[in-house]
């Protein structure tokens, strides 16, 4: 007796105990995967504009040097000495980055404010990931940026991103061997193209122009700027059908395909993201490079073949057309989560990042476009190298972003390319493909 | 045998009944402790094992819209299942991952067998050798993947290098299909093929020596030992690294992530690279969860089968 009893009270006691256990675990992993409703229908900010700590999820931004970062978290907390900004380094790989933070910000989580991509907002808008920062910031700021931008970061007639540094395509060439050759920098695609072949069959270079055409959205930047040039588009204008079975589309990827063929370009092209153009480009082995902002400084940085001989242009044109080529729109834009708890404190943050102050820190010191139209076209600026020197001569597509299923109409587009440029399409049948991937996509249908 | 004669009376008698009942009671008890311990860990399993897989189910089966303020699933549909099977990208990726399952797993379980028998003749340095062959395999894939691109590099890998030497022109491996699934694959055999070859060693350690001196004394030579005696004493073991490498195989994911993107076009798109885009690129997490989910009962369906084959063929060779 005296020891059944004595097991039915270790058994209670112990019982209670796994059961108190197994809540305390429930509770945990409840916590863990609970958060906060959002709210976005208000109009006043929560929280203390001048007050708290937040975090900012940015990736990395240069590849040496100071890291701009944490440079300007320092300048805002002494501009703010009541706000700390917590930076959370995100992934460097575009859509690993995404994909990091739709899963943080859908399970309820996530940073407070964070520098995603300008393809975003349709995308982000739609899945409401980003708040719509038009309902808190009035046309007074948005009116601050340089012309496109603020267009580019709205979908469904709000705001979802504020610009925060600009990119676009450039066309980098080799200052001495033009001059050595009696050459002008080229504004057509078929004077580039002569170039090249002249350089080439002088040995003093193995290819001509080097760009991007690897299976990822980099060769969806790339084909825009052809296309457009060529005059064709992707989608129609209201966005909700494919418009690129055209014949200016065909036109734009049979000249890119022939710059492979012809040996213009590396046969490598269709494995070709911007590290590898650059690459071939720094070490002295193309005429021709088409690259983002950053090639400038990267190809004048040490270990570089051709420092002092590199010059930078606006991208050349299909012959005919109205100079100067287009460029494709990249860069990043500053988000808010909804489910942020400072909405006060994120605004002051993305007002000052976007600001005077920041925006020229950006440009004199790590040679971002600014977006910011009256730093982008103050003479300091302009003087601090030569990408942006002419980035008010350049002229902008942007990528057919508008629609939330715009990932998809760019896999389109970009493994289409690919495949031509890895020889196993034709230009035509490509186009017809991507045609039909786009129509499935737009209509939010396949996979 | 003494002990059961004594209890089984006793279990009759009159008074031991009641005792009987107390333990019957503490067992049961005991039971309900152990249940009740395990319970943090069990629903700690089911929080990161069943229940995604439940949800994974449940959202292949609805309609879902990712949000900010979570996942809004309403309504029942076979949509997903019906949007991935008739994508031609679906079609193209099974049959790329079934193939390459297929080719992976038989070239490593033919060399891991053959470094194995090596390994187990041995006399010396077997560990030396075990350490370095296991390098391979300790490797993160990321990692191994992001050497093997540099070997593949187009400019300056080393693998092109040796092609062109051998007047195969300047080949750009990953920038076709054919070459680039080569390259994967290669990439993939170089890395698994070591953890088969450490497991059939297990198997060959383990091998009674008496059906090898029987062997001997019938008058068997070495080819007619190793194909009548070796491979069928070893076949539980090589299903057991089969089952683990078709597993891995069939959910490969970071070696085409690194090396191609799952390109060129998409020809070495897997089911796992397919079903990442659908879901964290293109937030459609129905059809990319219907790709999961098929994904999962395929490579488990194939697994039933293989078992079962095998094991009929296995208890054939018994009798």
């Amino acid at each position: 007796m005296n020891i059944a009893r004595h097991h039915g009270h270790s058994r209670r006691t112990l019982r209670v105990t796994a059961i108190a256990t197994a809540i305390a675990t429930v509770a945990v992993l409840s916590a863990c995967s609970s958060g906060g409703g959002g709210s976005t229908s208000t109009g006043t900010p929560t929280g203390n504009p001048t007050k708290g700590s937040i975090t900012w999820w940015a990736s990395p931004i240069t590849t040496s040097g100071a890291d701009p970062r944490t440079v300007l978290i320092n300048a805002f907390e002494k501009a703010y000495p009541n706000i700390k900004v917590k930076l959370i380094s995100a992934p460097n790989d575009t859509d690993t980055n995404r994909a990091t933070l739709t899963t943080q910000i859908s399970g309820g989580g996530g940073p407070d404010v964070y520098m995603g991509d300008v393809i975003w907002p349709a995308q982000f808008g739609a899945h409401q990931l980003a708040l719509p920062l038009s309902k808190y910031l009035g046309s007074s700021y948005w009116n601050t940026f340089a012309s496109g931008l603020v267009a580019g970061a709205t979908y469904n007639s709000q705001v979802y991103g504020a610009p925060f540094f600009e990119d676009q395509g450039f066309l980098y060439y080799r200052k001495d061997i033009l001059a050595a050759d009696g050459l002008k920098v080229p504004t057509t695609w078929e004077q580039l193209v002569s170039d090249a072949k002249l350089a080439q069959s002088k040995g003093q270079v193995k290819y001509g122009y080097v760009f991007q055409g690897a299976n990822y959205e980099g060769a969806t930047c790339d084909y825009m700027e052809f296309l457009a040039d060529a005059g064709g588009k992707v989608l129609n204008t209201k966005g909700d059908a494919s418009a690129i079975d055209s014949a200016a589309a065909t036109k734009a990827l049979t000249f890119e395909q022939s710059l492979v063929t012809s040996g213009v370009s590396p046969q490598a092209t269709s494995t070709f993201q911007e590290t590898q153009s650059m690459n071939a480009f720094s070490a002295g082995d193309s005429l021709f490079l088409r690259n983002w902002d950053y090639a400038y400084s990267t190809s004048q940085a040490s270990g570089s073949a051709v420092i002092g001989k590199v010059g930078v242009a606006p991208m050349p044109t299909f012959q005919g057309e109205s100079t100067p080529g287009y460029s494709n729109i990249g860069g990043w834009n500053l988000y808010v989560n909804p489910h942020s708890k400072n909405v006060a404190a994120d605004l002051t943050f993305i007002k000052w990042m976007t600001g005077k102050t920041a925006q020229t820190d950006l440009a004199t010191q790590f040679s971002e476009i600014p977006t910011n139209a009256a730093v982008r076209s103050s003479s300091t600026v302009k003087n601090a190298n030569p990408v942006l020197a002419i980035v008010s001569t350049t002229k902008l597509v942007p990528r057919p972003a508008q629609t939330p299923n715009y990932p998809e109409v760019s896999q389109a587009i970009y493994s289409n390319v690919n495949g031509v440029l890895a020889g196993s399409l034709t230009p035509k049948a490509a186009i017809q493909k991507a045609n039909s991937q786009i129509n499935t996509a737009v209509k939010n249908g396949g996979l | 045998m003494t002990t059961t004669k004594v209890a089984a009376p006793a279990r009759r008698s009159g008074p031991n009944l009641g005792e009987q009942r107390k333990k019957d009671v503490y067992r049961r008890t005991m039971a309900r402790l152990g249940w009740g311990f395990s319970a943090p860990a069990l629903i700690v399993i089911a929080a990161v094992t069943i229940f995604p897989i439940v949800f994974s189910v449940v959202m292949s089966l609805s309609n879902v819209n990712v949000l900010g303020s979570g996942f809004q699933i309403d309504g029942f549909t076979l949509d997903n299942y019906n949007v991935v099977f008739t994508d031609s990208t679906w079609q193209y990726a099974l049959v790329f991952t079934v193939g390459y399952t297929i080719v992976t797993v038989v070239v490593e379980i033919v060399l891991g067998t053959l470094i194995a028998l090596v390994l187990e003749r041995l006399q010396a340095g077997r560990g030396w050798m075990m350490a370095m062959l296991l390098v391979p395999w300790s490797l993160i894939t990321v990692i191994s993947a992001t050497l093997w691109d540099y070997i593949y590099d187009p400019l300056a890998g080393v693998a092109t290098q040796i092609l062109s030497v051998l007047g195969f022109g300047h080949p750009v491996i990953l920038g076709s299909p054919a070459s680039a699934i080569i390259a994967m694959m290669i990439a993939d055999i170089w890395k698994t093929t070591p953890f088969v070859a450490i497991i059939v060693l297990a198997g060959l350690v383990m091998l009674p020596g008496d059906v090898y001196e029987a062997a001997e004394l019938d008058g068997a030579n070495g080819w007619k030992t190793f194909w009548q005696v070796t491979v069928p004493l070893l076949r539980p073991t090589i299903a057991l690294a089969v089952l683990f490498r078709v597993l891995q195989a069939f959910g490969v994911f970071d070696l085409p992530f690194v090396l191609t993107q799952g390109g060129p076009q998409n020809a070495t798109t897997s089911l796992a690279i397919l079903g990442y885009r659908a879901m964290f690129t293109d937030l459609k997490f129905g059809p990319g969860a219907a790709v999961a989910t098929t994904t999962a009962l395929l490579v488990v369906l194939g697994c039933l089968l293989f078992l079962r084959v095998f094991r009929s063929q296995v208890s054939e060779t018994e009798m």
